[in-house]
């Protein structure tokens, strides 16, 4: 049976949940604020009242939009609505996260968070791929895999959505950190104690504000930092090198061409850590890098002089 | 003893010389009596046509009612246990062997027996009894000089000094008629669902059903009124499934049929003082399922949840919760025997204190919701964040038709969970000695930084504090919660508001020591003397999720400590 199919955003991941929907037969209309050019199986619109009638909602707009789009939204959305979203960030100094926001601005209730390892370019042209969804509701889970879902895309679910937004977000930023060190040319070895180390701080983080380890050691964790040092050009990537290479923090976003939630997340997540009484060796050592503040060896200086104890 | 076992186990009822027959204007609890029969019947329909069609399942129930029951009964080593156990060692033994239709009937006898002992019954006469002479018994208690003409007075001016009613009232009172209720109140004392029904009675709002914990039916007076009130038995020993689920069923079909419901989605009694933040969510989930039910049905009967805060200035039984949550043993203790709720000398005291003191008791009813957490507007429909009206029966529709699924609802009774627990933290009526004990207590951390807990509990008269100090502190505090309050984000009674510091202390100081067996705190010179830091500490907890809004930079890590606390519950 078809479903009525909507998609909120049409930078990369917006049209490439389009595609892989309308891949599958599903009549989906494509929402965004200017008028775009889409395929001829996609209905492109302008006009939000366009997702009045559809059975699920996939919202992949950037964070810092999450709340202007979420309010506009809630004008036309109600209890029938399943609202997805994809975005990396999370909001302000409190961590919010794009579910809670939503829960805030729409009725809409039975809401997902789909993350992982997922790349636009692999979903829009159907390559084989895996995410993991973070929703309470079952139907939803169904609703999505039966939407975008299928031979190509293996969708896992979890009901710690909390702890797959968290994670998702802070694994863009550590992926910065490991661009940033591969680039500046550190041994595997250091790489590999910087990666696990960095998940090991980003799940303590997490845990404290109430996600699941387990979340972390998934595909909304480690699965997607795998994917990411494998090197799927993700625009964390292309920061983390243009950084290495004397960039400044706003140029070297600019250069990355898309926008990074992971760095503004970085500042925030600290502050929440270190509220709750948690140490954030490497993603402090790496805001200082980043802001000019610590050099490169300084920051590997001051990581390796810290003591050392069990794992 | 016999007597007293005869009464709790087969609650006294009135003989009826002529049934009462309702008026249309009377509450939907005065139809009760008349469907009883029936509900106690759906209820065990119900469940045993869940069960049959899966034999495995029927097996299993079985076997689970039969071991719960076998080891419940061998601890308890009283009368049931010598009348039950017989029955239970023996059905274990022949449940194997059993043929279908033997298993069938079986459930339905259990499940029979269980619904019927947990079923209530309502008197109109009880009720009628019980609304004029209980308030004027407290307040006859209250100020025994009066105790005479407190039963001829129209209208007891103790108790509404003593006890304050908050809310849009007009609002309920409209709701009331157009749907089912659901009050969901925080939980401090098991003086709280006296006193909430004294507050729906003043409020000319509808009596309510509720679950009382069977420990409260061994005193043979309370079970009389329990009973006849429409409180159905609820016995936490037992560990049955079916038990369960008959509970929840009940609460389930009440509600379907219109009748207002009560119940304390905290579980039991607050130990640390706290406002409830997890909350046990069966009772919860089964008004969910109501609505989700009627609406399958095609019923147009809404369900509203009134989160509603009970604030007392003093408790009732606040040392043997305090130390009940310090010992851990909060989670495994339902029943405190020994508490002072079991002692009349301690209610006595109690009410005489609380007499002078100026809304010792506010009831807070909160804005209605629906059942997933969105506002209603003056109508009861249903409002979303934007304003808008919607239909809440969305909610359970699959593809434009509404469904039964126990998953979905379970996951909207877990948001309205967290929305309640939101709700409690805004509703929150702020007392003066919860902020008097905050004040105090958080210079005891300020003297003890990192210090454990429980190292801090057993500083007895060892730290005491500049009087001027704590007045200025107390005044910051407060100008701080009246900022919070501006913001929607805790409410003050208005003897914080009106008081001055200094008179808040000294009330304070005063209402601990002439009640608790412990002094809180004592005024020596010119100095505040902290005496029981576990006093305080239950007073204040409830201010804890504030603790970093009301700090200036020097108090801040004194409150991240004791925001920490938290983490506790």
């Amino acid at each position: 049976m078809s479903l009525q199919v909507g998609v909120v955003g049409a930078g990369g991941f917006g049209q490439a949940i389009a595609r892989a929907a309308a891949r599958q037969e599903h009549d989906v209309v494509l929402w965004s604020r200017r008028e775009r050019s889409v395929p001829e199986s996609i209905r492109a619109s302008t006009n939000i009242d366009d997702m009045k009638d559809r059975d699920v909602i996939f919202l992949a707009a950037p964070a810092r939009h999450a709340t202007s789009i979420a309010d506009q939204l809630g004008k036309v959305v109600d209890g029938r609505h399943l609202i997805v979203h994809v975005s990396r960030g999370l909001i302000g100094a409190e961590l919010k996260t794009i579910t809670t926001v939503l829960r805030e601005h729409t009725a809409a209730r039975r809401l997902g968070a789909l993350a992982g390892p997922l790349v636009p370019n692999a979903l829009a042209e159907g390559r084989p791929s895996g995410a993991i969804l973070g929703t309470m509701f079952p139907e939803v889970t169904e609703m999505v895999r039966e939407a975008i879902g299928g031979m190509e895309l293996r969708i896992y679910d979890t009901t710690d959505v909390l702890g797959v937004q968290l994670a998702s977000a802070t694994v863009g930023f550590l992926t910065v950190v490991l661009a940033y060190a591969q680039a500046t040319g550190v041994e595997p070895s250091t790489l590999a104690v910087l990666a696990t180390r960095g998940m090991v701080e980003i799940s303590r983080i997490g845990q404290a504000l109430g996600a699941s380890e387990e979340t972390f050691m998934g595909l909304a964790g480690l699965g997607d930092l795998i994917a990411a040092v494998a090197g799927d050009e993700r625009a964390e990537s292309l920061v983390g090198r243009a950084l290495a290479r004397g960039a400044e923090l706003a140029s070297a976003v600019a250069e990355a061409g898309a926008y990074v939630e992971g760095v503004e997340v970085a500042e925030h997540m600290i502050e929440q850590a270190h509220r709750l009484g948690l140490q954030t060796p490497i993603s402090s050592v790496f805001v200082e890098i980043s802001n000019r503040r610590m050099t490169p060896e300084d920051a590997l200086h001051a990581l390796m002089e810290r003591r050392v104890g069990p794992e | 003893m016999m007597l007293k076992r005869l009464f709790s186990e087969r609650p006294l009822r009135l003989p009826h010389i002529r049934p009462y027959v309702p008026r249309p204007s009377d509450p939907s609890i005065f139809w009760f009596n008349s469907e009883r029969g029936d509900i106690v019947s759906d209820v065990v329909n119900r469940i045993c046509v869940a069960h049959e069609t899966d034999r495995s399942r029927l097996e299993m129930a079985l076997n689970d009612a039969a071991f719960h029951e076998i080891r419940r009964l061998e601890q308890q080593r009283d009368e049931e246990a010598r009348d039950r156990l017989g029955y239970w060692r023996s059905m274990i033994r022949r449940i194997g062997k059993m043929d279908d239709a033997e298993q069938r009937q079986a459930l339905h006898t259990i499940v029979a027996n269980m619904a019927h002992d947990v079923a209530g019954n309502f008197d109109p006469r009880v009720y009628r009894f019980a609304r004029q002479a209980i308030p004027r018994m407290v307040a006859g208690v209250m100020e025994p000089r009066r105790f005479a003409s407190s039963f001829t007075a129209p209208q007891s001016e103790v108790l509404s000094r003593v006890l304050r009613v908050q809310g849009d009232i007009d609002h309920l009172q409209y709701l009331q008629s157009e749907g089912s209720l659901v009050f969901v109140p925080t939980h401090s004392s098991n003086l709280d669902s006296i006193v909430l029904a004294q507050a729906l009675e003043v409020s000319g709002l509808p009596p309510v059903i509720y679950g009382a914990g069977k420990n409260l039916f061994t005193n043979p007076i309370i079970s009389f009124f329990m009973h006849n009130l429409g409180a159905y038995r609820v016995d936490r020993r037992i560990r049955v499934r079916l038990y369960k689920e008959v509970l929840t069923l009940y609460s389930q079909v009440m509600i379907e049929r219109g009748y207002h419901s009560l119940f304390f989605p905290g579980g039991t009694r607050s130990r640390s003082g706290m406002i409830e933040r997890h909350l046990k969510l069966g009772l919860l989930g089964s008004a969910v399922e109501a609505f989700t039910t009627n609406r399958v049905r095609r019923v147009q009967r809404p369900v509203w949840f009134v989160p509603t805060t009970i604030n007392y200035a003093l408790v009732l039984e606040a040392e043997t919760l305090i130390r009940d949550w310090l010992t851990e043993e909060g989670q495994t203790r339902y029943i405190i025997e020994d508490d002072e709720f079991s002692q009349i000398d301690r209610w006595v005291a109690f009410f005489r204190k609380v007499v002078g003191m100026r809304g010792a008791c506010i009831i807070r009813f909160g804005e209605p919701i629906d059942p997933f957490g969105n506002a209603i507007d003056e109508k009861g429909g249903s409002l979303s964040p934007a304003g808008h009206n919607i239909d809440p029966g969305g909610y359970v529709e699959r593809r434009g038709t509404p469904v039964v699924d126990l998953s979905r609802d379970a996951a909207y009774t877990r948001e309205l969970g967290t929305v309640l627990a939101e709700r409690y933290e805004q509703d929150t009526v702020l007392m003066s000695t919860q902020v008097v004990a905050h004040v105090l207590y958080r210079h005891l951390v300020q003297a003890t930084p990192g210090m454990d807990l429980f190292a801090r509990m057993r500083l007895r008269n060892e730290v005491s504090i500049d009087r001027a100090v704590v007045h200025k502190d107390l005044g910051d505090a407060r100008d701080r919660l009246l900022a919070l309050e501006a913001k929607g984000q805790v409410l003050i009674s208005d003897v914080v508001r009106e008081d001055s510091p200094d008179q808040l202390i000294e009330a304070a100081l005063q209402f601990w020591s002439g009640y608790h067996n412990s002094t809180a705190a004592s005024l020596e010179a010119d100095r505040v003397l902290l005496c029981d830091p576990s006093l305080l500490l239950y007073y204040q907890n409830r201010l804890v999720p504030f603790a970093d809004r009301i700090a200036d930079t020097e108090q801040m890590q004194a409150a991240c400590e004791i925001e920490a606390l938290g983490v506790h519950r």
